[in-house]
């Protein structure tokens, strides 16, 4: 079946892939348990609170932090903080275009990072307030709940949120029985079955987990180990990019105070 | 939701019952309340059934129409999931108040009865619904319709979509070419019951959603016991015990040797929850046909 009758896909674009595997590799060159090329980056967005931009391989997300605000009166009181998490797919985002407005998928991600960050922030420390957590999706390249969990973990980090440890999510898509660690869209596209593992790998727990198709317990197993090897691989690199991203601002300040110190002087 | 409000020592009593393995109403914590299922309630619908799950009460109705098929999967049928949270369960449910929990219901279902976009991973083989490859298909929808709610909500819901699928008729449908061959066919609609055929629903999943209150594993939370559960997993299950969808819920975070114990409980509830509802079914098919 040519993808072509679908509307509005790219004109000059391939074909998907009928098989994902070639001789037991995956087309990227990659190997089963390997992510595309990672990118980081906090601070991105000047008027927001936090924010990251993340990029793997294709996928593009960027997340903005507000907050904390006062909760809208018609939530009613709460003795603890809220996340309010939204998650957009620009209408480019994907091979046919989306639509304006939130779709059902869009509410799905929304309520399923939602769960996935609750669990890791210190909801305590702003109660009556709301803290909003948007999330756009430039591209979709695959995995792309994972990689704006993850993003939107570093843009609350960024924010100054209080977290009990930074959140970190990756996917697994389960083609011909081989496990597939941060498939790419085409690789989704032809899996039996995929799974979102999204969890705080210091303090070892799981915040969210999602599974599509079918699995069998031994199989389930297996995806959940790769994953949580996954999540632990994404940590490091998140608190790297944090740590580069202090080390910048402190130079910053101190060049700074330098100015500062020397400006009387000369005067 | 219009959830009660539940006071400290309540919180305690229901979490200290758990641990003692005895719950407000008797049960253990891996039993489901009495699971009363009645196919076909409703007269106008291809399929229909009713699910009380003691307190809960959801009705499902399955209608059939002739549509086209989806361009990616030409000879497929289509199934369509929709939930309907009434204002007459809850006044939160007013105006768009339900939009969110019916969401959340109708693609728990769909992700766990659908194929995927390999077209692999359904619970239903979705060919025998096709009439024309590519151009006619049988398009089934699945309408939920929440009547009260007692608690365990998702799985309600997905007890009562397979036995209203199970209860389906899809009537025989024979393809007439057009004498000349650029006509547009047509299709004649065999309106004799005893030649429909019925869809095979034995691999469809049945969620079950498992709570953990204290450090315990929970199934089938009523509403005040949902108050006070931390954390939940909805696991779909088919009845060789495969896991189909899996979902976290809630706002706390789970040991990941915990989940996987989750996930064995709901398994070992599972193969019960399937033997439960394959036995009211054929009951009440044998009181159908004797009837009809």
């Amino acid at each position: 079946m040519a993808g072509r009758d679908a509307q509005s896909v790219p004109w000059f674009a391939e074909e998907r892939p009928q098989a994902v595997l070639a001789d037991g590799a995956r087309l990227d060159g990659r190997s089963f348990e390997e992510f595309r090329s990672v990118f980081l980056k906090t601070g991105v967005i000047s008027q927001a609170s936090g924010s990251a931009y993340a990029e793997f391989g294709r996928t593009k997300v960027m997340v903005g932090v507000y907050g904390p605000r006062q909760s809208d009166r018609r939530q009613g009181y709460s003795e603890r903080g809220r996340l309010a998490c939204d998650v957009k797919l620009a209408t480019f985002a994907t091979r046919q275009r989306g639509i304006f407005g939130q779709s059902q998928e869009e509410r799905e991600h929304s309520a399923a990072m939602q769960t996935a960050l609750e669990a890791a922030a210190n909801l305590d420390s702003f109660p009556k307030a709301t803290v909003d957590v948007y999330c756009l999706v430039l591209e979709a390249g695959g995995s792309e709940l994972a990689v704006a969990i993850t993003a939107a973990a570093l843009a609350l980090a960024d924010a100054g949120i209080e977290l009990f440890d930074l959140v970190s999510a990756c996917s697994v898509s389960r083609v011909e029985g081989s496990l597939l660690l941060d498939p790419s869209a085409d690789e989704t596209h032809r899996e039996d079955g995929g799974l979102l593992l999204a969890m705080m790998p210091t303090v070892n727990e799981v915040t969210q987990l999602v599974s599509r198709g079918q699995w069998s317990g031994a199989e389930l197993k297996d995806g959940l180990e790769l994953a949580m090897g996954g999540c632990a691989q994404l940590d490091a690199a998140a608190r790297q990019c944090l740590r580069e991203a202090a080390a910048a601002a402190a130079a910053k300040q101190a060049a700074e105070d330098g100015a500062a110190a020397a400006q009387p002087a000369a005067a | 939701m219009a959830s009660p409000l539940l006071s400290g020592s309540e919180v305690q009593w229901i979490s200290a019952g758990v641990g003692f393995n005895c719950r407000n109403d008797g049960r253990a914590r891996d039993e489901y309340r009495p699971l009363e299922v009645e196919l076909g309630v409703l007269a106008q619908a291809t399929g229909s059934a009713r699910v009380r799950l003691g307190e809960t009460d959801v009705i499902v109705g399955v209608k059939a129409e002739i549509g086209s098929p989806d361009p990616d999967r030409p000879n497929c049928g289509r199934l369509n999931f929709a939930v309907e949270c009434s204002p007459v369960a809850s006044p939160a449910f007013r105006g768009r108040g339900g939009d969110e929990l019916s969401g959340e219901l109708a693609r728990a279902l769909e992700r766990s009865m659908y194929p995927g976009p390999s077209g692999r991973g359904g619970g239903l083989d979705l060919s025998v619904l096709s009439i024309v490859t590519g151009k006619t298909c049988w398009v089934v929808y699945v309408d939920v319709l929440l009547l009260n709610i007692g608690g365990n909500l998702h799985d309600a819901v997905s007890v009562a979509a397979k036995a209203a699928l199970a209860d389906a008729r899809i009537p025989r449908v024979e393809v007439v070419p057009g004498e000349d061959p650029t006509d547009e066919p047509d299709y004649e609609v065999d309106d004799d019951p005893s030649q429909a055929q019925r869809l095979d629903t034995a691999g469809l999943p049945l969620c079950v959603t498992v709570s953990q209150i204290g450090r315990h594993c929970v199934v089938d939370l009523t509403t005040e016991e949902e108050l006070c559960s931390s954390a939940s997993l909805q696991v779909a299950v088919n009845s060789s015990g495969a896991v189909c969808g899996l979902t976290k819920r809630r706002q706390q975070g789970l040991d990941p040797s915990v989940m996987l114990e989750m996930v064995e409980v709901a398994q070992r509830a599972a193969a019960k929850l399937h033997a439960a509802l394959a036995d009211t079914l054929a009951a009440q098919q044998a009181q159908q046909m004797a009837v009809g």
